[in-house]
């Protein structure tokens, strides 16, 4: 116990001796115990999550370094290894593949690298995943969408510069969509104003999108379904 | 002029020869390196080499459980060529998430210059016993 506390305080202040250099830091959540951090990287370049800053929860079990740590996104992040939900990552060597010679700082950077280099077959987040592999340009752009809203990625460099709240109401509805981890092209397509509408009934997004699906609660269509029966599936 | 020494204190430093570790395990004919030319490094803290990568003690320190340098908690080295305290690799060694492999390169760890093990006798498959 005392090597490993020993290890983690070196390890920590390490890491902020070179944290200008790498962008990485980390932090104890109590100033006075050695199992819980935060560290923090940022998005890296080439990627849409370039200009984002991401934060880890990392907890160093009591038999570390021969078991791994354990590391979950605290800011939320739109990728196929990483749970949109709940920021749970899929990632080998946080595993099986754990080896003593890890630190927090390499954990850090293996995870920055996994951000440029998804494994969207091994996945985390299937709906996520799936995205990624029918569409890269709507994964690029959902993904773009959360750094700017959760890691404080600078907005859009659209030359126009239009404000994205005066988007008009499909807009608004894709942001909405997006913002919930929907694939955007189908909520585009089953109209995501109304996707958001049942969503914001308190409904899972992706519930909604099954039973709009499934009812084919889209466009002359809709009259004819009647709310009440989406309502219906969606209490069911 | 004379000088009469009363008395004086000697002084001696020891460091584990990383390099003849390895080669002490090497067929006869190599060569032992010039001494003397690799005492210039300064003490360079975090200098990765220089530390086991397990306890990222120097290899100069001892593990963590140990109290005293040297001997008493020595160096082994790999035939991968990756060094650690023997204390450090055996604790890894004996987890089963080691798989028994090198915590640097993941190759299969054996100690260099370790006899082979008799063929009547293979190393008992550590198995945990697993109950759902």
């Amino acid at each position: 116990m005392a090597s490993r506390n020993k290890r983690l305080a070196r390890e920590v202040a390490d890491c902020q001796k070179d944290s200008s250099k790498s962008g990485i830091t980390i932090r104890l959540v109590h100033p006075d115990s050695l199992d819980k951090f935060v560290g923090t990287f940022p998005g890296p370049q080439g990627t849409p999550y370039e200009g984002g800053t991401y934060e880890i929860e990392i907890e160093a079990p009591e038999g570390y370094p021969f078991q791994p740590l354990k590391m979950r996104f605290i800011t939320k992040v739109y990728h196929p290894n990483v749970s949109s939900q709940s920021g749970f990552i899929c990632l080998d060597i946080l595993k099986t593949s754990w080896s003593p010679v890890f630190t927090l700082r390499t954990c850090l950077v293996s995870l920055q690298s996994l951000l440029s280099t998804p494994e969207p077959n091994d996945p985390q987040d299937a709906e996520v995943a799936k995205v990624y592999l029918t569409s890269r340009e709507r994964f690029d752009e959902t993904a773009r969408y959360w750094a700017q809203v959760y890691a404080g990625a600078p907005s859009s460099t659209s030359p126009n510069g239009a404000s994205e709240s005066e988007g008009g109401e499909d807009k608004q509805g894709r942001r909405a969509a997006q913002l919930a981890g929907i694939d955007w092209g189908i909520a585009d397509e089953l109209g995501a104003p109304w996707v958001v509408r049942f969503a914001e009934m308190g409904f899972e997004p992706r519930k909604v999108v099954e039973v709009l699906q499934l009812l084919n609660y889209r466009a002359d269509n809709r009259e004819r379904v009647g709310h009440e029966a989406v309502l219906e599936r969606l209490f069911s | 002029m004379k000088i009469t020494i009363n008395n004086y204190h000697a002084i001696a430093l020891w460091r584990w020869n990383l390099k003849a570790g390895l080669q002490q395990h090497q067929p006869a004919n190599a060569q032992p390196t010039a001494e003397g030319e690799e005492e210039e490094e300064e003490e360079d803290d975090d200098d990765d080499d220089d530390v086991c990568g397990i306890c990222r003690v120097a290899y100069d320190g001892c593990c963590p459980d140990c109290k005293t340098p040297g001997d008493e908690c020595p160096l082994i080295w790999g035939e991968c060529t990756h060094v650690f305290h023997m204390h450090c690799i055996i604790k890894w060694l004996d987890t089963e998430s080691s798989k028994q492999q090198c915590p640097m390169d993941r190759r299969p760890w054996v100690t260099a210059g370790a006899a082979a093990p008799p063929p009547d006798a293979p190393p008992a498959p550590r198995q945990a016993a697993r109950v759902a």
